[in-house]
């Protein structure tokens, strides 16, 4: 059995984003009901929020961004930059909170006090560009957390994983010259999905071409296409590129009962591609994985998804 | 959705005049395939494409333009003496629709812009048309693609519009496209947001079809042309 860490902190529920809204606080409690109904909480070491400090921040971020996303938020304005990033007066501390909560899990990892850990965090991040907030994302938390460990802790190379059903173009474009970081992502077609981008002929660009990979899929694909494209792509490729560290944006949105999407994912999925990503860090970088949460709108499926996404990290 | 809105205006060109072999080299610097021939008004005469010169010069000099030989023999070629004279033009009033149809038909990749007086003002290039494209159905914008199966029948766009307005969702573009059912058209909206969980709910509770876009294809049409 690992030793994973839970990052989960009720601060991350004060961002709130209004009516008819899918990215709500209640995702969050539904991730905790299933971990706790599950009777994982105790087998976990929990973690609480601190913010970030800003200089973090702007290994990725622009300066003047993040003070245009505070000033925004402290003004009282409920939109940010799109219609779909709908906030309140605590979103800009809640941001903080959770890139601040991963780096301190990145911390403990490296520090050796846990094997891994699942970042519950709300506002998600990896639409999240240099600039600008897009897709309910002000920062991209994964992209910080690789900077972070490669700046703080000298890990070279880091792997990213992104199995959210939308591409996380934010991250994509945060590392489309950069060859120290692997960008990896599955997602609904492009055509068919938001935001857009994410083309199987998209690999990064100048001395970072190589280094990013897409797996689109088709509307109605789920199971089946998942398993191979893995095998053949993800697998395949963090063996040719060996990453230091694996970082996952962790979205559930590509079950079938989630109505973001038109994947169709099984719960049974999920749990294979998790304990797939474990044998892949185990084999490259000592199990060392902090999984952050992404999308995943269905309050009926999160519970058992979380549930089985932690139990995946403790290799029960 | 005009000529000159979507053409290339700064233009390489050359005179007539002019060496193929300077011709070949103006080309290749500025990566283009078609160089519209003008004389000194400005007024277009010819055109001259990459596959005219690779016609005209032998192989081995585009290799190796060194070799003196071969060089000598077509040194004195000239631009006027390979053009394509009179080349079918386009007007910058005229659309991009019809530069699609007018390319489409006349094979060719790019037709030199000329105004009344028959002075270049542009070239519009395949590849000008398809950024035009891209801009049109809006997916160079972040957003989401629905399909819906309507009848066809008048005022069923504007429910669809309505219910997308109500959502305060604003529009990439919309498409309409023959379905291969009979009496039934697939429209497309292209929505600028990820949040459509609701409007889909939505359009279901209005009673229309949201179609896997899986089952809707280009393919599919010969099939109800042929019928």
């Amino acid at each position: 059995m690992r030793k994973t860490g839970f990052l989960y902190d009720e601060r991350f529920l004060l961002h709130e984003t209004g009516p008819y809204h899918p990215e709500v606080p209640e995702r969050l409690t539904a991730i905790y009901q299933g971990i706790e109904e599950g009777g994982l909480l105790p087998k976990l070491v929990r973690i609480k929020a601190n913010p970030a400090q800003r200089r973090w921040i702007e290994t990725v971020h622009d300066s003047a961004y993040i003070d245009r996303f505070g000033d925004t938020c402290f003004s009282g304005k409920r939109v940010f930059d799109h219609p779909d990033n709908q906030m309140c007066a605590d979103t800009y501390d809640a941001a903080f909170l959770a890139v601040g909560g991963i780096l301190q899990t990145i911390d403990m990892v490296m520090e050796g006090e846990i094997d891994n850990a699942f970042c519950a965090v709300r506002p998600p991040g990896h639409h999240a560009e240099r600039d600008h907030a897009l897709g309910f994302c002000y920062f991209n938390n994964v992209a910080i957390a690789a900077r972070y460990l490669q700046q703080k802790w000298e890990i070279e190379k880091i792997g990213i994983i992104d199995f959210d059903v939308h591409h996380g173009n934010g991250t994509q474009n945060i590392f489309d010259q950069d060859p120290t970081v692997f960008y990896y992502s599955i997602h609904e077609h492009p055509t068919f999905s938001f935001p857009g981008t994410g083309r199987e002929f998209e690999f990064g660009s100048g001395p970072g071409y190589g280094y990013t990979k897409n797996n689109p899929v088709l509307p109605g694909q789920g199971d089946a296409e998942y398993t191979v494209l893995v095998e053949e792509n993800l697998v395949k490729d963090f063996e040719r590129f060996q990453p230091g560290f694996v970082l996952v944006s962790a979205g559930f949105d590509g079950h079938k009962d989630d109505d973001m999407s038109d994947v169709n994912l099984t719960t049974e999925c999920y749990s294979w591609l998790m304990k797939r990503i474990m044998k892949i860090a185990d084999r490259h970088c000592n199990g060392r994985i902090v999984s952050v949460l992404e999308g995943g709108y269905c309050l009926q499926r999160l519970p058992e998804l979380a549930r089985n996404h932690v139990a995946a990290l403790l290799k029960e | 959705m005009f000529v000159s809105r979507s053409m290339t205006q700064k233009v390489i060109t050359t005179g007539s005049e002019a060496s193929v072999f300077d011709a070949y080299e103006k080309m290749s610097q500025n990566r283009i395939r078609h160089l519209p021939i003008i004389d000194a008004d400005g007024r277009l005469i010819g055109i001259v494409t990459d596959r005219d010169i690779r016609s005209a010069l032998p192989y081995s000099m585009i290799k190796d333009p060194a070799r003196t030989a071969e060089t000598e023999k077509v040194k004195d070629l000239k631009v006027k003496d390979i053009m394509t004279t009179d080349p079918k033009t386009i007007g910058p009033h005229h659309t991009i629709q019809d530069a699609l149809v007018l390319i489409q038909e006349l094979r060719v990749g790019a037709l030199p812009v000329v105004d009344k007086e028959g002075k270049l003002k542009g070239i519009l290039s395949v590849r000008d048309l398809l950024r035009a494209f891209i801009n049109v159905l809006g997916f160079g914008q972040p957003g989401t693609l629905l399909c819906i199966l309507v009848e066809e029948k008048v005022g069923q766009m504007k429910k669809i519009v309505d219910a997308i307005t109500e959502e305060g969702i604003s529009f990439g573009s919309v498409l309409v496209a023959r379905y291969f059912e009979k009496d039934k058209r697939a429209v497309f909206p292209y929505l600028l947001t990820q949040n459509v969980a609701r409007i889909k709910r939505k359009f279901k509770d209005m009673g229309y079809t949201l179609v896997d876009p899986m089952e809707w294809y280009l393919d599919e049409l010969p099939k109800y042309e042929k019928e």
